[in-house]
Order: C-alpha cells, then sequence, then structure tokens
C-alpha cells in the first residue's frame, strides 16, 4: 500500500473521520491511557517504527538508513511497553512526564483494502519534573489506519523524526 | 589589611581540577570519591586534554567503512575526525579542518568518496588526507609545497577485532599494550568464532544531561543497580537470570582502568542461557580458532558481560527480548561511546552487532531484542539515564563542594560485603567474586587520576603491580 493515492478533501466526511482518529489518539496519549490506546486503537498486526536518520549529502536523500531504527514494535513489544510503564519501577515514566501531541497537516488518501493513507505533522512537548525547558520532537507521521469490524485501528505508523541525534535521554513515550 | 584564607578563597571559586583530583586520590584508598567529578567544569576541561587528547579512543568498526572511499565522521573528545578507507584499503583518521582556514570538510554522518572539498575557498583533500588540489592553483599558490598541507591525522590508528581506535598522542604506547590485560576478554565477546563480528547499522545517537563518565562507571560493573532500577525488565519477562542469581558471577580489573563484569553460572551444567544467550545452533560455531579453552569455557558459562573500556568505549552482551510473549530472550552485543559534550552533557552512540555468520533471521532476531531493551527507547535501558541525570546535578552543585560531599565506592572492600578476591580465575588482571563488588569502579577512577595527573609523554603503569 502506498500513500501516493489521490487525497480527499479537507473537510469531507472521511477527512473529518481520520482527524476525529488522530485527535482522539493524542488525547488517550496525553492522558496516560496507553494501555486504552494500545487494545482499542492499535491493529493486532501493527508495524510501528522511528527508522534512524543521519545528516548526509543531498544527493544520498533524507538520510533514513534502511532496516535501522530507534524504535521497531509490534503489537507485543508495544505491549511490553504498556505493561512496563504499569509496574512500579518505570523510572523513566514515574513520575510522569508531561506530553502534548500537536497533530496538524493532515493529509488523507484512500488506499486499498479497506485501509486509507495518513501524512500528518507531529510536534511533541514534553517537560519532565521541573524543567522549563521542553524537550521537543518534530516530525512527520506516515501512517495507514485499517477498517476492522468497522473501526479504524493503526495499521501501520513511521514516524520520520527532523532529528539524527535524540535529543532527549529516552524514548519512554509514545510517538 | 585582612588575611584571606585560601581555603576560602578557592571554595568561593570553586574548586579546581587539581583540588578534586587531590580529593579523588585522598579517598579512593577509603572507597570514596568526590561528587564534583561528575560536574565541575574545570575537571572536564583537564579531561579533553588528559584523558581524551592522549588515550586511545574508539571510534568505529571497520565493517561500517568496508569499500574504498566509504567514511563515517566520529570525535575524540569534542573533536570531528573522519575515518575513511582510502584507495589502498588502509583506514585513515583525518583531523576534521582544512588546513587554510580550519573550516570542516566533511559535513555528513556517511558516505562514499574519492576527496573532500573545502566549502570555503576549495581546497581539496583525498582520503589520504593529502591536498591535492585547489581552485587556480597555479596563481593562488604555485611554488608553495602540497605536502604538509594535508588534514592532520591522528597520531595513531590501530584495529583490534575490526573495532577501530586512535590517539592524538604520539607518545602513547601501542593500542595491545593499552588495551593490556582487556584484550583477553575482548577476544573471549569479539573472537568467539572464526567470522567474527560486524555492525548492524550505524549507531544511534541521542544525548542526556549526565556526566559522560556515569556510562563508563556504570559499564566497568554496575551490577548491583538493576535489582532497583530494572526492576521493571524482569516483570515483563524481558531477562531470564533472576536478579540474586545475576549477582553471581566475576568482577576483573582487566588492567588498570579497564574494567568488566560477569555474570556466570556456577558450573557449566547450570541450566539457563550460556553464551550470553546466544541461540544454540550458532553457539556450536563457537570454537577455539582465534581463543583459548579457558577463554571459551568462560564464554560458554557466561549469561552476561559488560565492561568498559578507558576512557569510554563499552561493551555488553547478554540475553534479551523485547517482548516476552513471544520471544524468549536471545544474545544481544552493543557496543557504544560516551561522548563527552560538556561537564553536563553526553552524547551516547550505541551500535547493535551481530556475528557475521549468523542467518538473516538470527541476525533480525537479535537487533529486535537490542532496539528493544539497551537502546534509549528500550526498556531496559530508558531507566538508566534518570538517574545519571541527577548524579550529575549533584555533580556541580555548591553543596557538594560546601559539604565536602563524597560519594561511596566501598562495595567489596575489606570488610565490606562478600565478595572476595579469587586467586583461580584463568584470565589476566585481578578477579572477584561475587558481583557485589565496585572495585572495577575504583579501578576506573585510580588509573583516570594518573592519567589526569600525568606529565606530558608520560604515561602511568598500564600493568598492574605484581
Ligand atoms: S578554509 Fe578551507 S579552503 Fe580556505
Ligand atoms: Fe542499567
Amino acid at each position: 500500500m502506498t500513500l501516493t493515492k489521490t487525497r480527499v478533501p479537507v473537510g469531507s466526511a472521511l477527512h473529518n473521520e481520520v482527524v476525529e482518529w488522530l485527535y482522539t489518539e493524542a488525547e488517550l496519549l496525553d492522558d496516560g491511557h496507553e494501555a486504552q490506546w494500545h487494545q482499542e486503537m492499535v491493529s493486532r498486526d501493527i508495524v510501528y517504527r522511528v527508522p534512524l536518520r543521519q545528516t548526509v549529502e543531498r544527493a544520498r536523500g533524507k538520510g533514513f538508513a534502511e532496516g535501522t531504527y530507534h524504535l521497531d514494535e509490534t503489537y507485543g513489544s508495544l505491549g511490553s511497553r504498556v505493561l512496563r510503564n504499569q509496574t512500579p519501577y518505570a523510572w523513566a515514566e514515574d513520575p510522569p512526564s508531561r506530553i502534548r501531541h500537536f497533530v496538524t497537516n493532515v493529509r488523507v488518501a484512500e488506499a486499498d483494502e479497506d485501509a486509507v493513507a495518513v501524512r500528518s505533522n507531529l510536534l511533541i512537548m514534553r517537560t519532565r519534573q521541573e524543567q522549563t525547558q521542553p524537550q521537543i520532537f518534530a516530525g512527520e507521521r506516515q501512517d495507514l489506519l485499517r477498517r476492522e469490524e468497522g473501526v479504524l485501528r493503526l495499521f501501520r505508523r513511521t514516524v520520520l523524526l527532523d532529528l539524527t541525534v535524540i535529543g532527549t535521554h529516552n524514548l519512554a513515550m509514545f510517538f | 589589611m585582612t588575611t584571606t584564607n585560601p581555603q576560602h578563597e578557592s571554595s568561593a571559586a570553586g574548586w579546581t581540577a587539581d583540588e578534586v583530583l587531590h580529593k579523588l586520590d585522598d579517598g579512593l584508598p577509603q572507597g570514596e570519591i568526590p561528587a564534583a567529578l561528575f560536574g565541575n567544569a574545570d575537571v572536564y576541561d583537564r579531561e579533553l586534554r588528559s584523558v581524551f587528547g592522549r588515550c586511545w579512543v574508539f571510534l568505529g568498526h571497520e565493517s561500517e567503512i568496508q569499500a574504498k572511499g566509504d567514511y563515517v565522521l566520529r570525535r575524540i573528545g569534542e573533536d570531528n575526525f573522519v575515518v575513511v578507507r582510502d584507495e589502498d584499503g588502509g583506514i585513515n583518521v583525518l583531523f576534521d579542518a582544512c588546513r587554510h582556514r580550519g573550516v570542516q570538510v566533511c559535513r555528513s554522518d556517511s558516505g562514499n568518496t574519492s576527496h573532500f572539498r573545502c566549502p570555503y575557498h576549495g581546497w581539496t583533500y583525498n582520503t589520504k588526507g593529502n591536498l591535492v588540489g585547489a581552485p587556480l592553483w597555479r596563481n593562488a599558490f604555485g611554488g608553495m609545497s602540497k605536502e604538509g598541507n594535508g588534514l592532520s591525522p591522528a597520531a595513531q590508528v590501530a584495529s583490534y577485532h575490526g573495532l577501530i581506535f586512535a590517539t592524538l598522542d604520539a607518545t602513547a604506547p601501542s593500542l595491545e599494550e593499552y588495551l593490556g590485560g582487556m584484550t583477553w576478554y575482548l577476544d573471549l565477546v569479539f573472537g568467539l568464532n572464526s567470522d567474527g563480528i560486524e555492525v548492524l547499522g550505524p549507531p544511534q545517537r541521542f544525548v542526556i544531561d549526565a556526566n559522560w563518565k556515569s556510562g563508563a562507571d556504570n559499564f566497568s560493573g554496575d551490577d548491583y543497580h538493576l535489582g532497583t532500577l530494572h526492576r521493571s525488565v524482569w516483570e515483563i519477562g524481558a531477562f531470564p537470570v533472576p536478579f540474586r542469581e545475576n549477582m553471581l558471577g566475576y568482577h576483573v580489573q582487566a588492567s588498570p582502568g579497564h574494567s568488566l563484569s560477569f555474570s556466570m553460572a556456577p558450573t557449566e551444567d547450570e541450566p539457563g542461557p550460556k553464551f550470553f544467550g546466544y541461540p544454540e545452533d550458532l553457539a556450536a560455531t563457537f570454537d577455539t580458532s582465534r581463543i583459548s579453552e579457558h577463554q571459551l569455557n568462560v564464554a560458554r558459562r557466561s549469561r552476561v558481560f559488560v565492561g568498559n573500556v578507558f576512557p569510554n568505549f563499552s561493551i555488553l552482551a547478554l540475553p534479551m527480548t523485547e517482548d516476552g510473549s513471544s520471544h524468549p530472550p536471545t544474545g544481544i552485543l552493543t557496543i557504544r561511546t560516551w561522548q563527552p559534550k560538556g561537564p553536563g552533557q553526553v552524547e551516547v552512540w550505541n551500535w547493535f552487532c551481530a556475528y557475521k555468520n549468523m542467518s538473516p533471521e538470527q541476525k533480525e532476531r537479535t537487533y529486535r531484542a537490542g532496539l528493544g531493551t539497551f537502546s534509549m527507547g528500550g526498556s531496559f535501558e530508558m531507566d538508566d539515564t534518570e538517574p545519571w541525570i541527577t548524579v550529575s546535578r549533584t555533580g556541580r552543585s555548591v553543596a557538594a563542594e560546601v559539604l565536602d560531599f563524597s560519594l561511596n565506592y566501598q562495595m567489596g572492600m575489606p570488610g565490606v560485603g562478600i565478595a572476595k578476591q579469587v586467586d583461580d580465575w584463568p584470565g589476566p588482571g585481578i578477579a572477584y567474586w561475587t558481583r557485589y563488588e565496585e572495585g572495577v569502579q575504583r579501578n576506573l577512577f585510580s588509573f583516570y587520576s594518573r592519567m589526569m595527573q600525568a606529565a606530558p609523554g608520560q604515561w602511568p603503569d598500564l600493568r598492574f603491580p605484581e
């Protein structure tokens, strides 16, 4: 499945449905309801990736190194992360960060097999403990949402970060 | 005139590096280390010169630059160096600074090229670092020799098991001499079979507001923190050896500065992971073609290997899984550097490695298991960075100076805990059984202190006194 299908217009029924879905997802993640997100919004076949990026010459493209990642998750490994955060020993997010997902520039296209291809810009602001300076991630999400028994679930997610060196001490949150 | 109290004066201005180092020397025999070591700016400036400006520093693995012209941009201390394979297959480590005005000539993290051209006026260097041209050469520089105007190479470059190191100090002993007893231990991880290892892609890089020595300290053999900081990994089934059992094994001061730790089964027949958890069909290829029977036996009984080559190169091999419900733990091998980036910042470079003869499936499995556990997004490692940030906060605090605050590194000293030095250990260095022991870190810091105070051209002893 590709992202090259014709875009549906902003404000169309499908676009609205996708935006609703993305807002709901952001709300669950920002409010710390990861388990509910995992359970209700994520496909059991998910491939969820944050590829590794390098600074390279223009002729060599955008610098994403093939087959290498910061995160390369399945439904099970995402579940492990959710489970881990529920233990009283997940120090990386306990006390929890304040995390806010800003989702914009949502572009929706119909794809094959009951799926919708979505590109969106993502900005995550994360503050920890008494920090006033946030940790910031900006990037693009390339998602495929698939209709499974009537509901849209996240089937593929690739997060293309604008950073080569990640300016944060861990990736204990979800993109 | 009032007389000034020199002691008061110096504390108002903050401790100098010398003062911190004297406190380190005074405290170490009692297992005490001044907290200021992890945040003092004067100490940090001295480290860039006396440690990173002199020691052998890890830069990358040969498998990253296989073809002629392949290069990666790496760091010694805070300075960039191009690590490049030239047209004759040799490896050069070149200071990334144009001879003309000092401009950066390599602006990518990696690539393949026949030359590096400076963007300022166009001086061009080949992959050996020689100046090969400049625009309008005859008018501009006709008569000047190109020789002696090349990129500055590191003073010495050498590899061990494909691991590329360089030093800026022409008086440094050879790499093998510098590694000393550590070679025995590097052999038993990297030389387990005749194929050796390769890296699985470029390194992850991320920045922590912590001091680089926290990484070196931790990987020298801080096993005790696993039970608390990493308790979650047992709850989710990511690691197969219970905490208490995992504390069994050896701490080894391989040679001055270099330390390591083994979690090891008491006997060969013990159930549970062998060979760091690598799958049996791979372990069947582990042999004595490049290592001794003793080394093979140590590796066979080992569940975890963790070590640090002074100053900032660390290695970790152990059984892990990113998803205990679908995959049992498997052996992973990560190598990393703790790149200094100021007294309160470190950039971690993290590579995953595999034995070259692993099947694609085994490589995929070890990569996923490593990524899901010992990486910035991994269940094991993501907790490590939290305490290190506060170690460096304590290290730069006024309170730590005013209160003369020192850190406790006494575990395993005579009368403290159960660890005992052993005399039947087959490898080089000073070995202790069990891992309730902090001599490995005291070894790190005592060599560190000698390196920091060594006069130019002089090198501290690279062997323990007999
Ligand atoms: S500074 Fe490089 S050519 Fe002038
Ligand atoms: Fe740890």
